[in-house]
């Protein structure tokens, strides 16, 4: 119901430079889901703050005219309406967390712009992700010192002023009374009354209730049970959580595959058709498999990790509690804007109730999924296993703090006898074998913003390892019974800043180096004044103070060691950490280039190494003599070594000239050269093999389009050189069958000079890595050629060696040599 | 009759052997697996899928006990396996005999003999083929001789019609494998029967060189030297211990004689016969990519990601079928973190591969009605 006169609300005056309008019809009409949010993101700017509202606007703005004055209960209660009715969803009250009530980033989008336009209530996105509780928004609002002035009353109520909304804000820990009022969507709650502004709320300190917030769910800890060790047996029967995400949808096939383990997966949804299809949709969208023989060993239970029990029923969680023999705790809400008490429910109080699980009925090993966030804090001088973790009070992000209080809960719990294993992986990055990724890791987010910009911060250490490895030795650990209940950092082969960069100069994607704030400035500058949808994530992480403290800890902390960890990969034959270099994050880099979130050197772009390449000959008839004489002017060029070694081409520019094709020379339009097609295998059976093939389009001064083909072939001779020289072309009319053909030629005296002497690097690489991309480039251009040009002979000196008798020819040669001399034998006896 | 049994799990799956024999007379193995559940032994309307091992392996390889086999997925998914030693199974005695056969042998008698009597015994059932390494190859022959018309459709594992080493396998299996055809007639893989004194103790001191944690030599020459080519057979961590342990009973010892065939074929990268024109194999083709025009059921090209045996066999394969025969119904799919014959034998191979295969089979099974 909108407001009117009659509910005591005016309709609220638009303000422009505010009006979501536009923004919330395009949210409406876009597409919903994680895979938009980037776009969505990306089309609005990131709502004003009170402050910035006020301060954009240059003056104050002066009472709306009907606008409704607000209460804090009031206005919380009208936001719980409001984000009800968007999230359609009945049991929210004010003090639920909308993401955890399945608010979405895309939902906080549109809850910020429904706000705004039918509240008149202009929160910045950020203060949604802080904390997403309605009470804590409408407080936020209320109690910011840089609120807009407050409207006038509606006159028609003409009601007496009520008193002042006093005191500080009450702690927001799980007992605190919090308004009670169950949304009922489509139900708008307007002030019906007269209400005097909260002026006097404070401001909030989010970090003080932080930090209450947290002693507050670690106490819960002291309320668990307690319990006996678990058998030590590898389980035969796992509860795995966040199996729908990046890692966890990894660890349930790794489990699958390497132990004899029934997982029960939790997954939320109404059904389990629904939360198997979630699963399934999970699986697929990281490339792992989901099929019949899959389902043979899953169970898909469906719950929430949010609710008490987990949202399940007495006889589920009993029957779980004495059958189960392992629990892992995958699941985490993994955002980097939202604060600590919008993360908790998930990454603390979550992992807290399966550590009631773990410990209720038959005693089980909890293996939870930590991260060395619990390090995060910036200057901290070690990270071992079993290294003092950060103090909480230095943490600034809510994810640093959740991940920190949960292992400190889960502490507690070992106290009380909960055999309870923290792995902690710092990065995951993307699979190297399928190149399946997490877009919203950091270090996704990285490598992103310095492939597309070739611009880095300076990076201590990358303290990261594929998904792939992570899973791997996570799901050994949670298999093998010595190793629970201790440490692990699965951080693998920390990389260093000099060979990322060396890594980016072989494929010729050099980078520049910037300190880290410089580097800040840079990349926020950038995407002001060109932003990119697929960096909106990245952007958003580094506009937000929290997020900023979370990458500069993450590239300027020490490297992370596990010596507990790489002595359980030795003695468990498990593969060992190896560096993330560019070979492993070849997939991850096609699969991100796919996606957008890199961009890979195009034809387009200033080449990366180029020469030129002339060529002469005849041309004729296609069915007569080549008489005409012909010539190529061409340059050939490589955007990178990546198009060279992954896609064995080379790109083409230049002229062709032939009076048979048109008078004036003919343009290539586009061109292209494709190294050894097809490895080289013969176009029909024979020694003929390719070696290049040549494929122009071409344009004469008419404007007319032809094309040409030309093949450089490896033949059994010994002419080698000539081979590699010559090209036997066919051309014709633009969608029309060849009308000539003709042999073409590099002169050999302007072979070396062009293709060897000749070769150009871009100018703007220093001299050394100039050197480095003209070496790379003929090394791999002649081992190519190389290989190419021998093929034909191998194969017909093999015919040769065919003929060669083999050992049970010899066996019979050397059985008859015996019979003969055996013979002579006798007869000289004889 | 040499053949060795089976060494399938018997409290899941009824064995029918069938005394086969090739029209040249080499004895082959043939036998039928029905499930032991009442349903199953009843069923008659299943489609049919012939299983092809690789060389030097046999049909112990998709009934593999201690794992869910490829046999076990078949029959749960409604299929008939049958299975093929052709004369390249090491539960038969060719590879060690004195007796040489090729490629040819298996392409003209072995696999269209087969194929034939399993199409007298299930009538107008749909029959499919499932084969690999040099085994698909060898179908790959038959396919595009017109010898096995009409199926119903095709999975070649790990390589079909372009065959692909890496260079160290061109040096060592190539020129090393050129010395060796003259000294050895065969290269055996039980260390067990070989023993510490025999000529074939270098071969496996080579092996051995680059073994890491594993201290069986069996696995050695299969996994670091793949019978002195130089190649990989599988990723060691994918095997299940007992498929580890019993690497002798899975692969047998690999003929000398055969690797000429093989270079010339590999040199190539194309599938082509030994035997040139006159010599009784006229049927076959000359070069059989430029006859794969003949191929008349769709394909599935299945490869490991870590193949270190014919590497981008498959990748490669599809890329020219695609290219120069575009009719033709060809797929290809990678199984991430799987090796050469893992994607059988791999203990977790139910999980990552037989589900390509079970929807291909289902998509030309549902097609088909």
């Amino acid at each position: 119901m909108n407001p009117s006169p009659e509910t005591g609300g005016d309709v609220p005056a638009r303000h422009h430079e505010v009006d979501r309008q536009h923004e919330g019809e395009l949210i409406e009409s876009g597409p919903r889901g994680s895979a938009a949010i980037a776009g969505l993101l990306a089309r609005f700017q990131p709502p004003p703050s009170p402050r910035q509202s006020v301060d954009s606007t240059n003056a104050p703005q002066g009472p709306v005219s009907g606008t409704p004055a607000w209460g804090l209960e009031q206005l919380a209660k009208a936001i719980v309406s409001k984000a009800a009715a968007l999230l359609d969803i009945k049991e929210i009250d004010t003090e639920t967390d909308l993401f955890d009530a399945g608010a979405t980033s895309v939902d906080a989008v549109r809850l910020v712009a429904v706000l705004d336009r039918e509240l008149n209530v202009r929160l910045s996105l950020d203060d949604v992700f802080a904390d997403a509780r309605p009470r804590r928004l409408a407080q936020r609002w209320l109690g910011s010192p840089t609120k807009r002035p407050l409207p006038e009353a509606p006159a028609a109520t003409g009601a007496p002023v009520a008193p002042a909304a006093t005191g500080a804000p009450e702690l927001p820990v799980a007992s605190a009374p919090s308004a009670t009022t169950t949304a009922s969507q489509g139900t708008d709650i307007m002030p019906t009354e007269t209400v005097t502004p909260d002026e006097t709320l404070p401001v909030l300190d989010d970090h003080a209730e932080d930090l209450a917030l947290i002693m507050a769910d670690l106490a819960r800890a002291d309320q668990l049970p307690w319990c006996g060790d678990p058998e030590p047996v590898p389980p035969r029967r796992v509860l795995l959580t966040g199996v729908t995400g990046f890692l966890g949808g990894h660890m349930l096939l790794d489990l699958l595959r390497h132990s004899d383990a029934h997982v029960v997966c939790l997954v939320r949804g109404d059904t389990v058709q629904d939360a198997e299809r979630r699963l399934a949709e999970g699986l697929a969208g990281f490339s792992l498999p989901w099929s019949a023989e899959i389902r043979r060993r899953v169970t898909v239970l469906p719950g929430d990790l949010r609710r008490p029990r987990l949202g399940l029923t007495d006889e589920q969680w009993e029957l779980l509690a004495n059958e189960l023999d392992s629990v892992v705790s995958v699941a985490a809400a993994v955002d980097f804007l939202r604060g600590y008490p919008s993360l908790r429910r998930t990454n603390v109080l979550g992992v807290l109730t399966l550590a009631e699980l773990a410990m209720t009925g038959r005693p089980k090993p909890l293996h939870h999924i930590s991260s060395i966030a619990v390090f995060n804090e910036i200057g901290i001088a070690s990270m071992g296993e079993d290294d003092p973790v950060a103090h909480v009070d230095r943490l600034t992000a809510g994810y640093d703090k959740s991940k920190w209080a949960a292992e400190a809960a889960l502490r507690r719990a070992r106290d009380r006898g909960l055999k309870a294993t923290f792995l902690r992986p710092g990065g995951i990055v993307g699979h190297t074998r399928t190149g399946a990724y997490n877009p919203h890791d950091i270090n996704t987010g990285l490598f992103s913003a310095i492939s597309r910009y070739r611009v880095a911060p300076k990076i201590n250490y990358s303290n990261s390892a594929p998904v792939d490895w992570v899973s791997r030795v996570a799901t050994a650990v949670i298999c093998e019974p010595s190793g629970w209940g201790q440490n692990y950092h699965l951080t693998g082969r920390p990389d260093t800043l000099t060979e990322m960069v060396r890594d980016q100069e072989l494929g010729g994607l050099n980078v520049r180096v910037m300190a880290w704030d410089v580097w800040l400035k840079d990349f926020l500058a950038r995407c002001e004044s060109d932003p990119v949808p697929e960096l909106e994530f990245m952007a958003r992480v580094l506009r937000n103070p929290a997020g900023q403290k979370i990458v500069e800890a993450s590239v300027t902390a020490p490297m992370a060691t596990g010596e507990r960890t790489e002595a359980f990969v030795a003695r468990h034959k498990l593969p060992p950490p190896t560096r993330y270099d560019a070979q492993a994050r070849l997939k991850s880099y096609e699969r991100m280039a796919r996606d957008g979130l890199v961009i890979l050197p195009h034809r387009d772009d200033p080449p990366h190494l180029w020469f030129r390449e002339t060529m002469r000959g005849k041309v004729g008839p296609a069915d007569g003599k080549p008489d005409t004489h012909c010539s190529f002017a061409l340059t050939l060029s490589i955007a990178s070594m990546y198009q060279l070694v992954q896609h064995r081409t080379i790109d083409v520019r230049g002229t062709v000239s032939c009076s048979l094709l048109h008078p004036d020379p003919l343009t290539v339009d586009d061109g292209e050269i494709w190294v050894r097609p097809h490895e080289g295998v013969p176009h029909r059976h024979g020694l003929d093999h390719p070696l290049l093939r040549y494929r122009l389009a071409l344009r004469d001064s008419d404007g007319n389009g032809w094309w040409l083909e030309g093949w450089k072939t490896a033949r059994a001779r010994f002419d080698y050189m000539k081979q590699a020289r010559t090209l036997t072309i066919r051309a014709g009319r633009e969608g029309e069958p060849a009308s000539l053909a003709g042999t073409m030629r590099v002169p050999k005296k302007s072979y070396k000079r062009e293709q060897i002497d000749g070769i150009r690097v871009n100018p703007n690489l220093s001299m050394r890595e100039q050197r480095i991309a003209k070496l790379a480039w003929l090394t791999w251009f002649s081992a190519q050629l190389g290989q190419g040009l021998l093929e034909p002979t191998l194969r017909a000196g093999a015919e040769l060696l065919d003929l060669r008798p083999d050992a049970i020819d010899l066996d019979k040669d050397r059985y008859q040599a015996k019979l003969k001399q055996w013979e002579k034998d006798r007869k000289h006896l004889r | 009759m040499t053949l060795r049994p089976l060494y399938a799990p018997m409290d899941r799956v009824t064995v029918e052997q069938i005394p086969f024999h090739a029209s040249d007379g080499t004895e082959l193995g043939l036998s039928r697996l029905i499930a032991n559940t009442p349903t199953d032994q009843n069923g008659t309307d299943r489609p049919a899928v012939l299983l092809l091992h690789g060389l030097t392996a046999s049909a112990d390889m998709f009934v593999l006990p201690e794992t869910r086999n490829l046999v076990d997925v078949l029959l749960s998914a409604g299929y008939e396996p049958w299975l093929l030693d052709w004369r390249g199974s090491c539960r038969l005695p060719h590879n060690e005999g004195r007796v040489r056969y090729t490629f040819d042998d298996v392409a003209l008698y072995d696999i269209p003999e087969a194929v034939s009597y399993i199409r007298d015994r299930i009538g107008r059932r749909q029959l499919f083929v499932v084969a690999h390494c040099l085994g698909a190859l060898s179908l790959s022959l038959s396919m595009t001789g017109g010898l096995v018309p009409g199926l119903a459709g095709v999975v070649a594992q790990g390589v079909f019609m372009t065959p692909k080493y890496s260079a160290r396998s061109r040096l060592l299996g190539h020129l090393g494998g050129e010395w060796g055809r003259s000294r050895w007639t065969h290269l055996p893989v039980d260390f067990t029967k070989v023993g510490f004194r025999s000529r074939y103790t270098p071969m496996f001191a080579l092996a051995s060189l680059s073994a890491g944690d594993c201290d069986d030599p069996t696995c050695h020459i299969l996994h670091n030297s793949a019978w002195g080519t130089g190649a990989s057979l599988y990723v060691h961590e994918n095997l299940h211990e007992r498929t580890h342990n019993r690497l002798a009973e899975l692969f047998g010892s690999a003929p000398t004689w055969i690797g000429p065939h093989l270079r010339r074929m590999e040199l190539a990268h194309t599938a082509m016969p030994w035997n040139t024109a006159g010599q009784g194999y006229d049927q076959l083709p000359e070069n059989a990519l430029d006859s794969a025009d003949r191929i008349d059921c769709p394909v599935l090209l299945l490869a490991g990601s870590d193949n270190k045996t014919f590497h981008d066999s498959n990748e490669l394969c599809y890329d020219i079928l695609s290219s120069r025969h575009p009719d033709l119904d060809v797929r290809y799919v990678e199984i991430p973190g799987y090796g050469h014959v893992d994607p059988f034998i791999g203990r977790g191979a139910a999980l990552d591969v037989f589900g390509h295969i079970v929807d291909f089979l289902d998509e030309r099974s549902a097609a088909s009605t």
